[in-house]
């Protein structure tokens, strides 16, 4: 288990296309599961809706947690979509 | 029709279907102005120009979110289908003005039920395109059979799923 952590740069927050585009990047790491928790809420980060729920903020902090095949790569790749998109 | 017929194709009655929440024009998803929905990147999906002012469930189900602004709403369908409508573009910045919402994050909804009702003339009088997506975020598991284009009254059968 591996996990990150990732403060929002984007002003609009994790609002619909960071989340569709997060949930993307989560499902093209099959073999791998990853949790997203922010203010003591977690979802799957495969799963859109429950992104774009969550309404968390330009400079709120969110917890990802990686567990699976590669998880050392999947998280190493989903911190560089998180700087990249969020 | 042979038996392995009705074994491996159900008639398209039988397809779950998602039916219009709004009256106007169907038209396909690409033809929205804004990339998150034109490139499918919260799903595959279809929008409507509205010509109606009220916003109803698309299907039997539970309202997963309904956000304050009343500018979208997303349902989870009783089979588990995750449907996302967003009325107009760009409208979170209206702040919840001139939409009223019918319906709460939660609720159990009858497809038909009114979720949000909204003021067309001025919305698109504030500069908005009212275009209305209709997107299913997990057609991963719900591939969509048949998109029903073209001019659709509230209610009408818009996409049927090869479910």
């Amino acid at each position: 288990m591996k996990t990150i952590t990732h403060v929002i740069q984007d002003p609009m927050g994790l609002h619909a296309r960071p989340a569709g585009l997060l949930a993307k990047a989560a499902a093209a790491c099959e073999g791998c599961s990853f949790s997203l928790t922010f203010k003591e809420q977690t979802v799957d980060a495969k799963r859109i809706m429950g992104l774009m729920k969550l309404g968390a903020k330009q400079g709120d902090t969110l917890t990802i947690t990686c567990a699976g095949e590669n998880e050392d790569a999947a998280a190493a790749s989903m911190e560089s979509f998180l700087k990249d998109n969020l | 029709m042979g038996i392995f017929d009705k074994l491996f194709h159900k008639p398209q009655s039988e397809h779950p279907v998602i039916t219009a929440p709004v009256a106007g024009t169907a038209v396909a998803l690409q033809e929205v102005n804004d990339p998150t929905f034109s490139q499918e990147i919260l799903g595959k999906g279809i929008a409507i120009r509205p010509t109606g002012n009220q916003i109803v469930a698309p299907c039997d189900g539970k309202v997963d979110m309904m956000f304050d602004t009343g500018h979208a709403v997303s349902l989870i369908s009783t089979n588990g289908m995750e449907i996302l409508i967003h009325v107009g573009l760009e409208t979170v910045q209206l702040k919840g003005k001139h939409y009223t919402t019918h319906a709460k994050t939660g609720d159990t909804v009858k497809q038909g039920q009114p979720l949000i009702s909204f003021d067309r003339e001025a919305i698109a009088a504030e500069g908005y395109d009212l275009i209305t997506p209709i997107v299913l975020c997990n057609s991963d598991r719900f591939p969509i059979l048949q998109a029903h284009l073209g001019a659709v009254s509230s209610g009408d059968p818009l996409l049927t799923i090869d479910a």
